[in-house]
């Protein structure tokens, strides 16, 4: 098999184990061509790829960016805030106006959950979606799972806790659909009130405590408090939240194993992680970033050869 | 002109003739014969299989006139409603201004002169619909206001619902409220459960309508009144009213699609699926076919909510939630009619509407006024751009085939026949 299964990234939800393992097998490759001294490839020579970003992104933009112009895709972006697009143009009407630009791929972050879905519905060009509001994050997840993978040899029967904000996190729903495709086993853990009342249901274990939930895993996966997406709230204060849940350098020394940290970024440092936990020796955060790159690379050459 | 429906089967459990097959001859918009033998007529219609039974009455439907015409206006909404059976309707305030005076009152009701639908006003119990102050409700009614109620808007001010109960029981007025917990519910997108998980939309719990039914069932008992509760959708709602009819004036009804649909409908984000109440589980909607066979639930309404194109087709969250069907209504019953027996089925859309708002009920029988639903449970039929007759089109059956569709209707001295 060398074709994936669909013409858009919308989700883990939608995609196979075989697809998720022929984007690794394709982004191992990639990754060695990006530590060369020249990291450009011509495989998408004459693709023109629109970053399309309906909220703020830093690094997902910026890796997206890289991977497009390593492949040689020529590259536009377009940035504006979901709210001055909800008082003017629609959300089809913007993206339409890009494509009659002739663009081939779109990749799309926006806030609203099924975003990219639409569009699919309505457009010809191949949709990546780059986050959908509190839905899914599918490059993310794969990230996750490629440095895992890495890291640790592979995810089957691996042992992961994704901790912090699992209600508002698009990163915490795709890890569990990509993670549970490749074998590993979840669980999710973070104060009630931001928990969804049925993830249980998803086939992840549920854990209050989060020193619990770090002698459990091999992996923990922490994540960012959104405090932009919530638009009630959930927890009484941050200072009480990292005293809780913040995880320390301290908490993983007295472990008595070795477990590797994550982090999607930006880290809110001090809050769900203490500035010498995400820089000790447990952390892959740097190395999550890089491969961001190499399986993003992947994606886009794969999608790109399943049109083609 | 006279007409002669041959020999349909009549149901209608006041009628000397229910569960038999007729022939029914109707002259100058009254029911002049009902027999065996094969009148002369201007006009017959071959029925056999067919279904004659009173006018269908459409309990809450939302029509946008005034302020909101280009959803759904008074024209409109009479084609949409007599194609889809109804010959009767009682409209949801929700209009702009809402239906807080006489004015408005009689800006709907004057329309109904020479038609064959008839729409009767249902007023704003506070004003605006902010559930914030009573409206004058004793001059509304005496205006002809049929019953209160904020429509779309749970009434969240639970002293106001005490008082509306308290206040109506002058002129035996009743108080009709969709239980909705607005601050359980805020943001909510759809049903709460795995897949509002798995969609990382927000959930509408159940117990955001269970806890209000609770609430309202203890003000009923403190205050006396009639509640009716519009479109309950829970499994635990039914027992709750179920158990609250044993000593209270309550009554309650759904929307014919809610039992049929669950939330796996929403798996692509389909806005036209969007709907408040939320499409549940199958659970639910098991026991809300239960609660229609065990009389808990009395009405059976359309929820017809038009939302024009710019409200629909967009994202899932910024989309408004309604969908069409008077339209579609019968294709429903059909369908419902695999679990529920028709007579069961047409009572409550027929006599149930009708004794909730404590209006005169219709009868099949010779001498009377034609007030009169014919439906052809087999007919296929599909809704499209030719087909839909109402100004929006947000409906997940377009284009879709459907069995079930009324075939003639009668009301007012009128007729309308299906072409």
């Amino acid at each position: 098999m060398s074709k994936l299964s669909q013409k858009h990234l919308l989700g883990i939800k939608d995609i196979t184990r075989e697809d998720i393992e022929l984007i690794f097998e394709t982004a191992d490759n990639f990754k060695e061509v990006i530590n060369r001294p020249i990291k450009k490839v011509p495989s998408l020579r004459d693709v023109t790829i629109a970053n399309v970003f309906f909220e703020n992104s830093t690094r997902t933009r910026l890796s997206f960016e890289l991977a497009e112009k390593r492949l040689s895709a020529d590259v536009v972006n377009f940035s504006a805030s979901t709210s001055s697009v909800k008082k003017g143009e629609t959300l089809l009407d913007t993206v339409n106006n890009i494509l009659a630009m002739k663009v081939d791929m779109v990749v799309m972050r926006h806030a609203s959950p099924g975003a990219p879905h639409y569009l699919s519905r309505h457009i010809k060009a191949n949709i990546i979606n780059a986050g959908d509001g509190t839905h899914e994050h599918p490059t993310q997840a794969l990230l996750d799972a490629f440095s895992i993978r890495e890291k640790l040899g592979s995810v089957a029967g691996k042992k992961i806790a994704i901790i912090g904000d699992i209600l508002h996190s698009r990163v915490a729903l795709s890890n569990i659909f990509a993670l549970q495709k490749l074998g590993a086993k979840i669980m999710v853990c973070g104060p009630p009130t931001l928990l969804p009342k049925f993830i249980g249901q998803l086939g992840v274990q549920v854990e209050l405590d989060v020193n619990k939930a770090l002698q459990w895993c091999d992996v923990a996966n922490v994540l960012r408090i959104q405090l932009e997406r919530q638009q009630i709230k959930y927890f009484p204060s941050l200072r009480e939240y990292s005293l809780y849940y913040g995880i320390t350098k301290k908490m993983l020394d007295n472990l008595k194993k070795e477990i590797v940290v994550m982090h999607p970024g930006p880290i809110n440092r001090g809050v769900e992680l203490s500035s010498d936990a995400a820089d000790s020796s447990h952390s892959i955060i740097l190395d999550q970033v890089e491969n961001g790159v190499a399986v993003r690379m992947a994606v886009l050459y794969l999608l790109a050869s399943a049109t083609a | 002109m006279k007409i002669l429906i041959q020999s349909p089967q009549i149901l209608d459990s006041n009628s000397p003739f229910h569960q038999k097959e007729k022939n029914v001859l109707i002259n100058n918009g009254k029911i002049e014969q009902i027999g065996d033998k094969n009148f002369s007529a201007d006009r017959v219609i071959k029925a056999e299989g067919m279904l004659l039974s009173p006018g269908w009455f459409d309990l809450g439907t939302f029509i946008g006139d005034p302020g909101l015409e280009h959803r759904e206006d008074l024209a409109s909404a009479a084609k949409v409603a007599v194609a889809g059976g109804f010959t009767e309707l009682a409209m949801l305030p929700n209009t702009v201004p809402s239906v807080q005076t006489k004015n408005e009152i009689s800006y709907i009701t004057r329309f109904n002169e020479n038609r064959l639908l008839q729409i009767h006003a249902m007023a704003s119990v506070t004003k605006n619909n902010k559930g914030e102050e009573l409206t004058e409700m004793i001059d509304l009614h005496e205006a002809g206001a049929v019953a209160f109620t904020d429509g779309l808007k749970p009434i969240w001010h639970t002293d106001i619902v005490l008082k509306a109960l308290q206040y109506l029981q002058k002129f035996n007025g009743v108080l009709i409220d969709h239980p909705e917990d607005t601050w359980l519910n805020l943001f909510g997108q759809m049903h709460e459960g795995v897949n509002s998980t798995r969609l990382g939309l927000k959930g509408m719990p159940r117990i955001a309508e269970e806890i209000v039914i609770n609430k309202h069932i203890e003000l009923l008992n403190y205050a006396g009144g009639k509640l009716h509760l519009s479109k309950i959708s829970t499994a635990k709602s039914v027992e709750l009213v179920k158990a609250g009819k044993k000593k209270l004036k309550l009554s309650c009804d759904i929307t014919a699609y809610q039992p049929l649909y669950d939330d796996s409908y929403l798996a692509d984000f389909d806005t036209n699926y969007k709907v408040s109440p939320p499409l549940r589980e199958k659970a639910d909607n098991e026991a809300l076919i239960r609660g229609l066979k065990d009389g808990t639930i009395d009405v059976i309404c359309s929820g017809h909510l038009p939302h024009d194109d710019e409200s629909k087709n967009l994202e899932f969250d910024l989309a408004e939630f309604g969908i069409l069907n008077l339209q579609t209504f019968g294709a429903h019953l059909a369908v419902l009619s695999k679990s529920v027996d028709w007579v069961t089925l047409l009572e409550k859309v027929t006599t149930g509407p009708r004794q909730v708002l404590g209006m005169e009920i219709p009868k099949i029988d010779e001498g009377v006024k034609a007030n009169l639903t014919l439906f052809d449970p087999d007919k296929s039929w599909v809704l499209d751009e030719r087909t839909n007759l109402s100004k929006s089109r947000n409906s997940p059956w377009f284009g879709k085939e459907l069995k079930g569709k009324a075939v003639a209707v009668f009301n007012n001295s009128r007729h309308w026949f299906d072409h």
